[in-house]
C-alpha cells in the first residue's frame, strides 16, 4: 500500500472519530453543534504539550486530551444544556472561537498562531484504525441498548422523556461530554498525524463540517455518519485543486440535501437486514416472540 | 478623559452596526425559530452591490446604497424561497433550517469567491471619514458619528414601521404565535418575505459601513457572529435586547481594543457569551419560552 | 393515613389569567377518578401542575404523603406518577416495543460500562426489558404491531400505546388526559373495560380527565368537575348528575353533551 493511500486512510480514521462523537451528540440526542473543531483542538493541544514538553507517552496524551475536552464540555455543557432550541448552537460558536483566540493568544504554553511543531508521529495507520474500530465498537454497543433509546427519546420529544423520569438536561450533558471524547481523541491523534497543529485548523469550518458530515449521513445513523465522512474526506481530496468549487458544492449539497431528503443518505438506518428489507420492499417479518 | 469618551462613542458606533444586524437576525427567529447562519450573506451581497454600484455604474453614494439595499434584501427573499420554504412546509424540525442556512452561508460566501475572488477590497471614499472635534473634548472620526446616527435612525424607522403600521402590527402577532396569525387571516408566506427583506435591508445598511471600516471580502459576513452573540446575549428574539447587547459588545470591544489590547477584543466578546450563558441562560430580555402540552 | 394525590389551595397564573384558582381535592389510595369540566376548564393544566411540567403559583401538591410541589418533572415521575397526553406524545422515529422499552427500562438497569460492551448483564436486563414491555404490549392489544413505527399506529392504537408507556413506569398514580378523544363509541368501550382492568389488575390510583361524560359516569366512581380553573363540583356520578353548577358549566358552554 502507497504511503499516500494510508495516508488518507489515516485522516479519514481520525475524522470518522470526529463525526462519530458530532453524531451521538447531534444525530442521536438532537443537540445541534457549530463548536466541535474546539474540543479537537483541545486535544490536539493537550496531546502535543504533554509530548513535547513533558516527554509523555502518546497512549496516555491522548486519552488525557479526550479527558480535557470532557471537562471543559462539562463544565459548559451544564448551564447551556438546561435550555432547548438554538442556544447551545449559538454558544457552541462562541465556546469554539474562544478557545481558539486563547490558543492563539496564550503565546506561552501553545506558541500561538504560527503553530505547534515537532510532535512525535505516532499516528500510524494501524493505530489509527485501532482507535477507530475500539471507539467504533464502544459507542456502536452503547447504541444499542437503554443509552441508545434514552439518548433518542430526548431528541425525539424532551418533554415525553422527562415524563418517563429522564433527567433531559443531564442526558444532554452526557451526550456532551463522550462527543467531547470522541472529538478530543481525534484531535490528539490528529496532532499525531501530522506532526504540526495550528490554531487555525480547528476554525467554526471544520466544525460546520464535522456536524455537515454528520447531516449528510442522515441524522440517527452511525453507519450514515461513517459514510457521510467517507464521502467528503475522499472528495476533499478529489478536489484539492479545484478547491474554492469544492466548497460552493458542498455549501449547495447541503442545502439541497436539507430541502429533498432532510434525513440524510441513510435517514435513520444502518446497514444491516433492516436496511436490506427497507431497499427491497418487503415487509419486515413480525419480529419472533417468546 | 478624552481617549475615553472618543472609545465610548467609537463603541457606540461600532455597537450600533452590530444592532443593525442583530435586529434583523432576531427578528427572522422571533418568527421562524431558527438560527438564521445565512444572515451574514445578506451583509456580504449589501456591501459587493455597493462597491460595484459605486466602482463600475459609477453611481454616487445615494443610488448606490438604495440599489445595495433592494439587492440584499431580494436575496433575502430569495434565500427564504429556495432554501426555507420547502422545509418550513415539509416539517417542523427547526434543525434542518439551520443547517439549511448554514449552508446557503457558505454557497453565498462561495459564489463571490468563485466570481470576484477573494482579494480585500476598500469602498471608494464615499463617507467622509475625517476627524471631528467634540466640543475640544475629544477627537473622533466623522464616519463613526455617521455610523451612529444612520444606525439609530434605521432601529428608529423599525420601531415606527412595527408599531405603526398594519404588517408591523401582523409581524409581532406572529412573533408571538404565528400559526395563530395565519389563522386570523395574515398571508404568513408573504409576513416571512417580508420580515426577510427588512431583515436583509438592515443588514446590508450595517454591510456598506463594516465593509468601510474593514474592507470588503467574501468572508465579511463571518463578523454576523458577533451579532448573533449580541442577540444572545439580549435575549434570542428579542429586539429591544439585540440592540441592547450589541452595544454592550461593541463597547466592551472597543474598550479592550482601547485600554488593553487589540489582540484580546474577540477573546471578550467571546467571554462576554459564555458568562452570560452561565449566569442568565436566556439572556437580558429573553423570555422563557413555554410550550403548550 | 397518607392519601394518593392531596391537592391544597393550589393556584396558578399564566401572566394576568388566573388559570387555576384555589383547587383542592383528594384522590385515596387505589381509586379510579374522574376530572371533568368544559373546554379551557384547566383540567390540562392540573395534570402539568402535578407532573412539574409547570410550577405553582401558590398552593401544595402531596403525593402518598411526601410534598412534590414544584418538583422537578423526573423526580415527580420517580416518585410514581405516569401520565399520558392529550396531544399524543410518542417517539416518533421508534418503533410501538421501543416506545415501551424506553420506559421500563427505568426499572431494569446496566451500569454504563455494561452498556457500551455489551457485556455482564447486559444481555439478560436487555431480554427483561423486552419480555415485560411485550407483556403490557399484549395487555393493551398491541403484541402484533410491536415492530412497526409508533407514529403510523391508527389514532386510538396511539392512544393504547401511551397507556402502556405509562405503565411500564410501573407507577403508583396514573394520570390519564383524555384517553377517549377522538374515538368512536365501539373504541370508547373497549377502552372503558381496559381502563377497568387495569385498575383492578394493577392496584393503582387512576385519574382520569375525559369529555364523554359517559365514560367518566360509568366508571368513575368518584368524579371532580371544574370550570374557569376553580372546583364546582365533586362527588359520585348521581350527585355531579344533578348538580346545577355542573348542568350550567356543561350546557352554557357545549351544546351536545
Amino acid at each position: 500500500m502507497s504511503a499516500y493511500t494510508e495516508g488518507i486512510i489515516t485522516l479519514l480514521m481520525i475524522n470518522a472519530i470526529a463525526a462519530m462523537g458530532v453524531c451521538l451528540l447531534t444525530g442521536f440526542t438532537g443537540v445541534f453543534t457549530l463548536g466541535h473543531a474546539a474540543y479537537m483542538a483541545l486535544g490536539g493541544y493537550a496531546t502535543a504539550i504533554l509530548t513535547v514538553k513533558y516527554h509523555l507517552h502518546w497512549l496516555p496524551a491522548v486519552v488525557a486530551g479526550g479527558i480535557l475536552a470532557i471537562v471543559v464540555a462539562y463544565v459548559i455543557g451544564i448551564p447551556t444544556l438546561k435550555l432547548m432550541g438554538d442556544y447551545y448552537a449559538i454558544a457552541s460558536i462562541g465556546l469554539g472561537e474562544a478557545i481558539r483566540l486563547i490558543l492563539e493568544n496564550w503565546q506561552s504554553v501553545t506558541r500561538g498562531a504560527r503553530g505547534y511543531p515537532g510532535i512525535p508521529t505516532f499516528t500510524t495507520m494501524p493505530v489509527a484504525v485501532g482507535f477507530f474500530l475500539v471507539l467504533a465498537f464502544l459507542l456502536f454497543c452503547l447504541l444499542h441498548g437503554s443509552y441508545g433509546r434514552m439518548f433518542k427519546a430526548c431528541r425525539d420529544d424532551h418533554i415525553a422523556a422527562a415524563l418517563l423520569g429522564y433527567d433531559t438536561a443531564r442526558v444532554r450533558v452526557l451526550s456532551l461530554v463522550l462527543s467531547a471524547f470522541y472529538c478530543g481523541v481525534s484531535g490528539g491523534l490528529l496532532a499525531g498525524f501530522l506532526s504540526f497543529i495550528q490554531p487555525v485548523m480547528f476554525d467554526m469550518l471544520k466544525s460546520t463540517e464535522l456536524t455537515a458530515v454528520v447531516v449528510f449521513g442522515g441524522l440517527g445513523s452511525l453507519s450514515g455518519c461513517l459514510l457521510g465522512t467517507t464521502i467528503i474526506t475522499l472528495v476533499t481530496e478529489l478536489f484539492r485543486p479545484i478547491s474554492q468549487y469544492r466548497m460552493l458544492i458542498y455549501g449547495a449539497v447541503l442545502v439541497i440535501i436539507m430541502v429533498l431528503r432532510p434525513e440524510g443518505i441513510m435517514g435513520q438506518y444502518e446497514f444491516g437486514p433492516k436496511l436490506f428489507r427497507k431497499l427491497f420492499g418487503r415487509k419486515a417479518p413480525a419480529q419472533e416472540r417468546r | 478623559m478624552g481617549t475615553l469618551l472618543q472609545q465610548i462613542i467609537n463603541g457606540l458606533s461600532l455597537g450600533s452596526v452590530y444592532a443593525l444586524i442583530a435586529v434583523g437576525y432576531s427578528l427572522v427567529y422571533s418568527i421562524l425559530l431558527f438560527s438564521n447562519f445565512a444572515h451574514g450573506s445578506f451583509l456580504v451581497i449589501g456591501g459587493y452591490s455597493c462597491y460595484f454600484a459605486l466602482k463600475t455604474l459609477g453611481m454616487n453614494i445615494w443610488l448606490a446604497g438604495g440599489l445595495s439595499l433592494i439587492a440584499a434584501g431580494v436575496s433575502a427573499i430569495l434565500t427564504e424561497r429556495l432554501a426555507y420554504k420547502p422545509i418550513r412546509e415539509r416539517t417542523n424540525v427547526t434543525l434542518y433550517l439551520l443547517i439549511a442556512s448554514m449552508g446557503m452561508s457558505i454557497v453565498i460566501e462561495n459564489i463571490f469567491v468563485v466570481t470576484v475572488g477573494g482579494r480585500f477590497r476598500a469602498l471608494p471614499p464615499v463617507i467622509p471619514t475625517d476627524p471631528v472635534n467634540l466640543f475640544g473634548l475629544a477627537t473622533t472620526s466623522a464616519f463613526d458619528l455617521i455610523s451612529l446616527v444612520v444606525a439609530v435612525i434605521c432601529l428608529g424607522g423599525l420601531q415606527l414601521f412595527l408599531t405603526r403600521t398594519k404588517w408591523g402590527l401582523a409581524i409581532r402577532a406572529a412573533a408571538y404565535n404565528l400559526r395563530i396569525a395565519g389563522l386570523m387571516g395574515v398571508n404568513v408566506s408573504r409576513l416571512i418575505s417580508l420580515v426577510f427583506f427588512v431583515a436583509g435591508v438592515l443588514a446590508a445598511v450595517g454591510g456598506i459601513f463594516l465593509s468601510v471600516r474593514y474592507t470588503l471580502y467574501p468572508q465579511l459576513g463571518g463578523i454576523t457572529i458577533k451579532a448573533f452573540v449580541a442577540a444572545v446575549i439580549g435575549g434570542l428574539g428579542s429586539l429591544p435586547g439585540a440592540v441592547v447587547g450589541s452595544l454592550i459588545l461593541g463597547l466592551a470591544e472597543m474598550l479592550t481594543a482601547g485600554f488593553i489590547s487589540s489582540q484580546l477584543r474577540d477573546l471578550v466578546v467571546f467571554s462576554l457569551l459564555v458568562i452570560t450563558l452561565l449566569f442568565r441562560p436566556t439572556g437580558l430580555f429573553g423570555k422563557s419560552v413555554g410550550e403548550k402540552i | 393515613m397518607a392519601f394518593a394525590l392531596e391537592l391544597g389551595g393550589v393556584n396558578k397564573f399564566f401572566g394576568g389569567v388566573h388559570a387555576v384558582n384555589d383547587m383542592s381535592f383528594i384522590l385515596q389510595e387505589g381509586e379510579l377518578a374522574g376530572l371533568i369540566g368544559p373546554n379551557g376548564a384547566g383540567k390540562t393544566t392540573i395534570f402539568n401542575l402535578v407532573t412539574g411540567v409547570y410550577d405553582v403559583s401558590s398552593g401544595h401538591i402531596t403525593l402518598f404523603g411526601e410534598d412534590i410541589t414544584n418538583h422537578k418533572t423526573y423526580e415527580v415521575v420517580r416518585k410514581g406518577i405516569a401520565r399520558t397526553f392529550q396531544n399524543l406524545r410518542l417517539f416518533a422515529s421508534a418503533t410501538v416495543l421501543e416506545n415501551v422499552m424506553t420506559a421500563c427500562q427505568q426499572h431494569h438497569r446496566y451500569s454504563f460500562l455494561e452498556a457500551c460492551t455489551h457485556l455482564g448483564r447486559w444481555r439478560s436486563v436487555e431480554r427483561e426489558i423486552r419480555d415485560r414491555s411485550m407483556t403490557l404490549l399484549e395487555r393493551v392489544g398491541l403484541a402484533d404491531r410491536a415492530d412497526q413505527t409508533a407514529t403510523t399506529l391508527p389514532y386510538g392504537h396511539q392512544r393504547r400505546l401511551e397507556i402502556a408507556r405509562a405503565l411500564a413506569l410501573e407507577p403508583r398514580l396514573l394520570l390519564l388526559d383524555e384517553p377517549a378523544a377522538g374515538m368512536n363509541p365501539e373504541e370508547v368501550q373497549d377502552l372503558n373495560r381496559l381502563i377497568q382492568k387495569i385498575h383492578a389488575d394493577f392496584g393503582l390510583t387512576i385519574l382520569v380527565i375525559e369529555h364523554h361524560m359517559e365514560l367518566v359516569m360509568e366508571i368513575c366512581p368518584h368524579i371532580v368537575c371544574m370550570n374557569f380553573g376553580a372546583l364546582i363540583a365533586e362527588g359520585d356520578p348521581e350527585h355531579i348528575q344533578g348538580h346545577p353548577e355542573v348542568l350550567k358549566a356543561y350546557l352554557g358552554e357545549e351544546v351536545e353533551e
